[in-house]
């Protein structure tokens, strides 16, 4: 009995199976905490994964005491010490893989060897007698999450660092901004829906997007033109022809072109309402920022401009064929 | 609805620099949609040394819609109504916006009050006058000033009020109180 692997349906209290149960139902036999998909080589967690990552059914984590251990201090000696770290441990694991009369020889790429995900997150309570292997200092976000032998790995955690945190300073930089209708700050306002700005396109004041939506769809009182006032930067008066969402406010032109961009293609990607899968009519034609496109999933071709015998550029108007074939006479 | 907040917010703004800028706003009761602009006659001109009030009431639609104002204070001017004190300027019109405050607006009425459009007349006969008797305008507008937008200082004003039999620092906060309105300040000494 004692050497089987106790159910993990039996320790939540739902196994079937009872006592015909293959799986052992006595919680003083170990639990079995290899990952089946690491032995399979597809685990997609990684290092983060909670199951552990070895290649054989090792009950127990390598102890301390038999190991010598990498210094905390000295990220650059990592590999070193892990070379030290791995001829001891080779050792150890063959003997399990003896007793459990799985005589199978096995190699542990570096690569393979997980690294302590407590450090990886912030902070190791074992400190420098943790018995896995730290990881090296990102010099972002201060965390020992580097794995020494995955370069691709560190690339990318390097790259979505640096992004997080500019990300962080843009918001920071942003907390501070005010509407300039409301005179309130953008993001310090009472319900998470009003914590949006309004970007202008052909200015840079700032608005909370409910200001200048507000003041945009005011009815025009009379005498007032609606593009000179209404369409108008409140403050500059330059026309702008649409208001671009977001919740943070950019410092350069480039991140606001990108804020412009992703807005423009994320409603590219929704389908327009009015052309209605080529049912309806969009009032806003070839520049609407919404998609048309046909039940058949092709495209709207847009060919409703061209130019005119004195130059001007002329738009058709809509024509249906069925209108085209009334009028004829036959 | 009105944006409460805002107006508030535009009134601590507008007590900040009332000494430097000379122009004040206070609620005329606790419902702030009514209030009453102070602005001085701009120097130069003959509105000089006058204090004129405006009566300000906020609109529902406010900052979307331009606050009303006119003034209570009688005002010999082209664009402004010598009868109902109705104020023609583009800013409490069609070229509203609400990025502008009550504080600006009441600074484009005193420009206004310094530079007046007389081919856009709010009152023809003062806008005729201006046109065609220049020097005639000046001097109705000046006697105006003098007689409407100068009160007397607070000073002879409590002296006026003790001569009737009231404590001074009784007289001085009824003035305060009302604004510096010697018979409202009298209405109440009487009421208790």
């Amino acid at each position: 009995m004692s050497d089987r692997i106790l159910c993990k349906f039996f320790v939540h209290g739902s196994c079937l199976k009872g006592e015909n149960c293959e799986y052992s139902h006595d919680c003083k036999d170990p639990a079995n905490n290899v990952c089946t998909f690491y032995q399979k080589g597809i685990c997609l967690y990684g290092s983060r994964c909670r199951y552990e990552h070895s290649r054989t059914s090792l009950p127990q984590s390598l102890s301390p005491s038999n190991v010598p251990l990498p210094s905390d201090s000295q990220p650059q000696s990592l590999s070193a010490a892990y070379n030290s770290l791995l001829t001891p441990s080779l050792n150890h694991l063959q003997q399990k893989g003896d007793d459990n009369n799985d005589g199978e020889k096995y190699y542990i790429d570096p690569r393979d060897y997980p690294i302590c995900s407590f450090a990886a997150a912030g902070d190791c309570p074992r400190g420098s007698q943790c018995p896995h292997m730290h990881g090296d200092v990102c010099s972002t976000c201060g965390k020992k999450c580097l794995h020494p032998f995955r370069p691709e790995e560190r690339e990318e955690h390097t790259k979505e660092c640096e992004k997080k945190q500019k990300q962080m300073e843009a918001l920071k930089k942003s907390q501070e901004i005010e509407c300039s209708v409301c005179l309130d700050r953008v993001l310090s306002k009472a319900t998470p829906g009003e914590r949006k700005f309004g970007l202008l396109t052909e200015c840079d004041h700032p608005f909370c997007i409910q200001c200048i939506r507000n003041w945009r769809s005011s009815a025009p009182v009379s005498g007032m033109d609606v593009n000179s006032t209404l369409r108008a930067c409140p403050i500059c008066r330059k026309l702008s022809y649409f208001v671009v969402p977001s919740v943070v406010w950019y410092s350069t032109p480039e991140d606001k072109k990108e804020i412009i961009d992703v807005y423009k293609a994320k409603l590219r990607s929704i389908d327009c309402k009015h052309f209605n899968f080529g049912n309806g009519n969009c009032p806003f034609g070839g520049s609407c920022f919404y998609k048309h496109a046909y039940s058949d999933g092709h495209l709207e071709e847009v060919v409703l401009r061209h130019l005119g015998s004195q130059g001007e550029t002329l738009i058709a108007d809509t024509l249906r064929l069925s209108e085209f074939l009334g009028g004829l006479q036959m | 609805m009105i944006d409460f907040s805002r107006v508030q917010k535009e009134l601590q703004d507008c007590d900040k620099d009332k000494d430097a800028s000379g122009i004040r706003v206070c609620p005329k009761s606790d419902s702030l949609t009514r209030l009453t602009g102070t602005i001085p006659g701009p120097i130069g001109t003959p509105y000089e040394g006058g204090t004129f009030q405006i009566d300000i009431t906020i609109p529902d639609g406010y900052p979307f819609e331009p606050p009303k104002m006119q003034f209570s204070t009688k005002v010999w001017h082209p664009n402004i109504s010598s009868q109902s004190g109705a104020i023609c300027l583009d800013v409490l019109k069609d070229q509203w916006s609400p990025a502008l405050t009550l504080k600006t607006a009441l600074v484009s009425i005193q420009a206004l009050l310094s530079a007046p459009e007389p081919k856009d007349p709010q009152d023809a006969v003062v806008a005729e006058q201006y046109m065609k008797n220049y020097q005639v305008f000046v001097s109705t507008a000046r006697y105006w000033t003098e007689t409407f937008a100068k009160n007397s200082s607070l000073d002879e004003k409590v002296k006026r009020l003790v001569e009737m039999g009231f404590g001074d620092a009784q007289v001085r906060t009824a003035l305060e109180s009302s604004g510096g309105d010697e018979n409202v300040a009298l209405e109440k000494l009487c009421s208790g």
